[in-house]
């Protein structure tokens, strides 16, 4: 109970840009007891720790079936995120928790999966989406549905290949603006509905992405049939603490850092602010 | 909280004073710049106010202080090291009023609550609350209505009773209870016409804070429910000049950030105070902001405190009716203001 605010020390393994301003980093825990031990959920989320800069919330973009990296995928937004971007492989940060609740995984199986990502929203599904894969046989038919404003903000560009690639996968990719080179969809993620065959009734829908493209993606998806328990979202506040005591992330007396961030929409309808 | 009272002489108090400054750091109300009464460690007995309204500011900072080191991170030769602060020295705070102990002890229970926040209940654990009951009312204050005052039945190891030549002792915990005993020959057991003066010295502060002043009943059912116009808060908000000073002398605002400081080629992960009422508390990186506008941050800093939601999470209103708020308040949006204005449904500034 003495470690609610205390950083395990883990190392920066890997960096990777995924677009000019978002990179991925790989952490390994100095301490192997801290590797060994360290579990989380997808949709949960760490408090990471620049030191001299303090902590920022960020969602592991990791699965827990593969527990060799923890992933975050980060944009460069402030002083903290500037500091992480200068940070190389070997340099040490600091990881708090996991906190929060994650996603109800064991509620989804047996069910289709549809996955709707916008921009900087992929990466908390990134996590979900590799344990349904690496446990692909548990799940009924996979959609990956994810859009950007330009190819250049695509993120994981190599494992969009990939997911593509598997006869077990649809994935269909948008931008809102082409640029050269680009033959694939134009159009926001709602266009994507109609290119893929949606089945409500028996799919749960996870969405991620800016409030916008929430907005229209649910209004879309309550259309199209799906319940308000089938649609599932992550919700972003500022944070501090991660742990529901410093009030920061407050929406009436629920906590996006201890009830959420994963919420269905039907419980997003019901929190006042 | 009657059994077990005992007395003791005001003239023995400062040897009393003395060994508990022996066994533990005693915080006491002593007398501040201007004529102020502040929450200060003593370094003598007599330096002990007995006879003052309330302090500027609750003894709040001596269980959450305002900066709160957390951990020290250095970097040496092996790389980064995180080594965790512990304060968890004894410590008396003595002559507390009796909304303090109460918000003392809501304290607690927020930060043993869901997730327990070591570092918290391990300084907050080490203090002793030695409480003096209030015999007469302060000028702001409403304790009456929050159940935290004038007198104590629960949330204060000790409460002590001014009968004039004598003090009156009433264990309320164990910890209470272990003062009296280590004190020994300095305390006998009450007589029964003190016990009964000291009922009769309730009754009368009772009577002299008058009828209940702050009705959060009423308000509460309307905050809970949203029925409180968006007009109402608006116009609440343009009185409010986002000076945070509510949150900082209220008692029971526990809000906070976190931040690395600098200090000797290290740093210092601290816990900071902060308040709900600036626009930074909610603004996220990407500049979007939930609580943009004042009337939000108003009506979030009374919805913690006054909603149906909350009072059923916390087992109380968020508020001890010390007053504090009242006094500092800029522009008059305080506690038994805002209650007024949404239980009549207008704000008369």
């Amino acid at each position: 109970m003495d470690d609610l605010f205390l950083p395990r020390v883990a190392r920066i393994a890997l960096v990777r840009d995924e677009t000019p301003d978002t990179k991925t980093f790989g952490f390994r825990f100095r301490d192997p007891a801290d590797q060994r031990d360290f579990r989380f959920l997808p949709g949960q989320f760490l408090e990471l720790s620049v030191f001299g800069f303090g902590e920022a919330p960020f969602c592991f973009a990791s699965s827990p079936t593969r527990p060799e990296l923890v992933e975050v995928t980060v944009r460069r937004t402030g002083q903290l995120t500037d500091a992480l971007h200068a940070l190389g492989p070997g340099e040490e940060v600091g990881v708090r928790g996991p906190c929060g609740n994650g996603f109800d995984l064991p509620s989804a199986q047996g069910k289709d999966l549809l996955f709707i990502g916008g921009g900087i929203g992929l990466p908390p599904l990134r996590g979900l989406i590799w344990n349904v894969l690496d446990e692909r046989e548990r799940f009924g038919r996979v959609t990956i549905l994810y859009g950007a404003k330009t190819p250049t903000d695509l993120v994981y560009r190599d494992e969009l290949r990939e997911w593509a690639a598997r006869g077990d996968v649809e994935l269909l990719v948008t931008v809102d603006r082409a640029d050269n080179g680009w033959d694939g969809n134009v159009g926001m993620v709602p266009t994507l509905f109609d290119k893929t065959e949606l089945r409500p009734k028996t799919t749960l829908a996870y969405v991620c992405g800016p409030p916008v493209m929430i907005k229209f993606v649910v209004q879309d998806l309550l259309m199209r049939g799906f319940g308000e328990d089938a649609i599932i979202s992550t919700l972003e506040r500022m944070m501090q603490c991660g742990v529901g005591k410093c009030n920061h992330c407050a929406i009436g007396h629920r906590y996006v850092c201890r009830d959420g961030p994963v919420f269905t929409f039907r419980q997003i309808k019901e929190l006042v602010e | 909280m009657a059994n077990g009272a005992r007395t003791i002489a005001k003239r023995d108090v400062a040897h009393w004073l003395a060994a508990l400054m022996r066994r533990a750091e005693v915080i006491a109300p002593v007398a501040a710049h201007g004529g102020d009464v502040a929450f200060a460690p003593i370094a003598s007995p007599e330096q002990v106010l007995f006879e003052f309204g309330n302090t500027l500011h609750p003894p709040k900072q001596f269980v959450l202080p305002q900066t709160d080191p957390l951990a020290v991170i250095r970097r040496n030769g092996n790389g980064v090291e995180i080594e965790p602060v512990h304060d968890d020295r004894p410590r008396v705070i003595f002559n507390v009023r009796s909304c303090d102990a109460a918000s003392l002890a809501f304290l607690y229970r927020m930060h043993a609550s869901d997730l327990p926040d070591g570092s918290y209940l391990a300084r907050a654990g080490n203090v002793t609350l030695v409480s003096l009951a209030c015999t007469v009312p302060c000028e702001l204050g409403f304790c009456t209505c929050c159940d935290a005052g004038p007198f104590l039945k629960e949330g204060t190891d000790l409460q002590l009773t001014d009968l004039g030549e004598h003090l009156l002792a009433e264990p309320g915990s164990d910890k209470g209870f272990a003062l009296l005993s280590e004190a020994g020959d300095l305390f006998r057991p009450a007589r029964p016409e003190e016990t009964g003066l000291r009922i009769e010295l309730e009754e009368r502060a009772k009577k002299l804070f008058g009828e209940e002043t702050c009705h959060f009943a009423s308000a509460m059912r309307r905050i809970s429910t949203g029925r409180v116009a968006k007009e109402l808060w608006e116009a609440m908000s343009d009185w409010c000049v986002e000076c945070g000073g509510c949150n900082f002398v209220c008692p029971t605002c526990y809000c906070f950030s976190i931040k690395d400081m600098r200090q000797d080629g290290s740093w210092v992960r601290c816990r900071t105070w902060d308040s709900c009422q600036y626009h930074a508390f909610t603004l996220e990186a990407s500049g979007h902001n939930p609580r943009e506008r004042r009337a939000d941050r108003i009506k979030r800093r009374f919805f913690h405190k006054v909603s149906a939601q909350y009072y059923l999470r916390d087992g109380t209103v968020g508020c001890v009716g010390c007053g504090r708020c009242v006094r500092v308040c800029l522009g008059t949006t305080d506690m038994p203001a805002v209650v007024a204005a949404i239980r009549e449904g207008a704000w008369h500034g």
